[in-house]
């Protein structure tokens, strides 16, 4: 695993902001939750807007704002949270192959006795590595700074452990698409670009086509949609948001990696 | 063990409608210098790059120390130095080094500490912090370290200074003397020539020439200045235009200029005639012979 630590280590400095980001990310939001408990006024608002802006930001009329579940759903888990993870993971992706082949630094690195399977592979790893390190890092966080404020009560731990798979998988999947685009085509712009279409489509759509009864089915494609779907916080896991990002993920990596193996480095 | 350190087969390799290399047969014997010489885009680094497998060949193939350069058993042989040199800026070079050395399953310290000794490296500086000669000190530390049996080259003394070529050419014969067989590409002639044997020239992605160094001198164009005592008339040059290995003819008050290609021998006789003060034989320089085939005759 020489490589993969390698780029871990690659990413050493960055990993340490976006830790502190998230921690500060999380010590903020749920610092600001005893201010809105029992402010049964913020339901009534969220009650009269259109069932679309609900959706787009994660909110639900069954589970009101004011309570942990759909306080933390509707400021961390539907919305700052997986734009950051995802912007996070997105970046590794977009680096890890096609980034440091633009960069010049892949070829000298094969030159030494390492396979294309072997980098591509490790590096695939390392960045889940990074990406399941963060996450965790945000779970830690919640569990212990959500307890002071009470922005954790009555929620079960399934239903934690199970919202915070759901990033994990959203945040997964953006980033596999930036590295499969990227170790298929060794452009870094193509990598970026791509996965940042289809998280901003996606996140577009899954308001979009929720606006009307014929086209609502149409949101079964929307990766957002999956892991909006449900304030797993409230309603239990939901486990398709979790596996189906990590099926396709693998099978986009399986196809970046073939397609990796068989070109010319640019 | 095979006896051929380098073999291409037809290589050919087309990038869209660009032929950068076009039907390359070349075979480089083990312990061999070989100086593989052509202008900027001549396809130099694109050869190299498929011998790594960094590149797919359109045609052809290519064998380096008898297996794929895509085999890591066969890379862990092979020590490359990259024309264009890149390395990550946020490591000290020392630690670039280490890895590389960590993914060779560790070189001998004493020899890298050597290296870095030879070259004026000091390892502790950050990369992104080191000049573009210093940059390329890490790139040959990199290279020469794990005493690779093939060492590819391109363009290994672009950017180092006329003391480090120097440096740069002992430890390549250095090594060459412990039976390494060396790559050297190179836009510069006169740096080839001190080191290598043979020549391969490319032109347009064709390797147009392979020749000993020897050889390409024999058949190298001469300078030849006649001082000759008296004027010099045009009966006396056209003696010389009628020397079939006399290229060119010149001519000041009391000088005749010649350029001879291959045996002196008829200037000499054709001189005879005159009276001869000195001759002036200008170093036989393959540069010459080099314009010669990079001369776009058929353009």
């Amino acid at each position: 695993m020489i490589v993969g630590a390698r780029l871990i280590r690659d990413h050493r400095r960055s990993l340490l902001w976006w830790s502190v980001g998230v921690v500060a990310l999380v010590l903020f939001t749920v610092s600001l939750f005893p201010s809105l408990k029992g402010e049964e006024a913020l339901d009534e608002v969220i009650a009269q807007m259109p069932e679309a802006l609900r959706a787009m930001f994660g909110l639900d009329t069954a589970i009101p704002l004011t309570s942990p579940a759909g306080y933390l759903q509707g400021r961390l888990f539907g919305s700052l949270l997986p734009l950051l993870l995802i912007v996070f993971a997105v970046g590794l992706g977009t680096r890890a192959i096609a980034g440091s082949e633009e960069q010049g630094t892949l070829e000298l690195l094969l030159s030494n006795p390492v396979t294309r399977r072997t980098v591509v592979g490790e590096r695939y790893l390392a960045m889940v590595a990074m990406i399941t390190g963060l996450t965790a890092v945000f779970a830690l966080s919640l569990v212990l700074l959500a307890v002071p404020f009470g922005a954790l009560d009555g929620v079960p731990l399934s239903g934690l452990a199970g919202a915070t798979a759901g990033v994990f998988g959203i945040a997964l999947l953006h980033g596999t698409i930036a590295f499969g685009v990227g170790a298929a085509t060794g452009r870094r712009a193509l990598a970026l670009s791509s996965a940042t279409v289809v998280a901003v489509a996606g996140y577009l759509a899954q308001g979009l086509l929720g606006l009307s009864d014929a086209i609502r089915p149409l949101r079964f494609v929307v990766p957002w949609h999956w892991y909006l779907g449900r304030n797993m916080l409230a309603q239990g896991v939901a486990p398709d948001a979790i596996i189906v990002p990590i099926v396709l993920s693998t099978a986009i990596f399986a196809a970046g990696v073939t397609a990796f193996l068989r070109r010319d480095l640019r | 063990m095979e006896d051929v350190a380098v073999r291409t087969d037809g290589l050919t390799k087309h990038f869209g409608a660009v032929r950068a290399v076009e039907d390359v047969d070349l075979v480089i014997e083990r312990g061999e210098v070989f100086g593989y010489l052509g202008p900027n885009g001549a396809g130099k680094t694109t050869t190299i790059r498929l011998l790594l497998d960094f590149l797919r060949p359109t045609r052809g193939r290519s064998m380096v120390l008898g297996g794929s350069g895509g085999d890591p058993g066969i890379r862990r042989r092979i020590g490359y130095l990259p024309g264009d040199l890149r390395l990550d800026p946020t490591y000290c070079a020392g630690d670039v080094i280490d890895f590389f050395a960590s993914l060779r399953g560790g070189v001998d310290r004493d020899w890298v500490d050597a290296l870095c000794q030879r070259f004026g490296l000091d390892p502790t500086r950050p990369v992104g912090e080191l000049s573009t000669g210093n940059r390329r000190k890490v790139g040959l530390v990199q290279a020469f370290m794990s005493r690779a049996e093939l060492l590819l080259l391109d363009e290994p003394t672009s950017g180092l200074d006329p003391l480090l070529q120097h440096e740069f050419n002992d430890l390549v014969r250095e090594m060459a003397g412990e039976g390494t067989t060396v790559l050297l590409s190179s836009h510069v002639l006169p740096e080839v020539e001190a080191l290598a044997a043979r020549v391969g020239i490319i032109r347009r992605g064709r390797l147009v020439a392979v020749a000993g160094v020897d050889e390409l001198r024999r058949t190298a164009r001469q300078r030849l200045d006649l001082h000759v005592a008296g004027a010099v008339d045009d009966v006396d040059l056209a003696r010389f235009r009628e020397v079939p290995e006399v290229v060119e003819v010149s001519a000041e008050p009391a000088v005749i200029h010649l350029v001879v290609e291959g045996s002196v021998d008829g200037v000499i006789k054709a001189a005879a005639a005159l009276e001869v003060q000195r001759i002036v034989s200008h170093e036989a320089n393959l540069e010459d012979v080099f314009l010669r085939y990079y001369t776009p005759e058929d353009e």
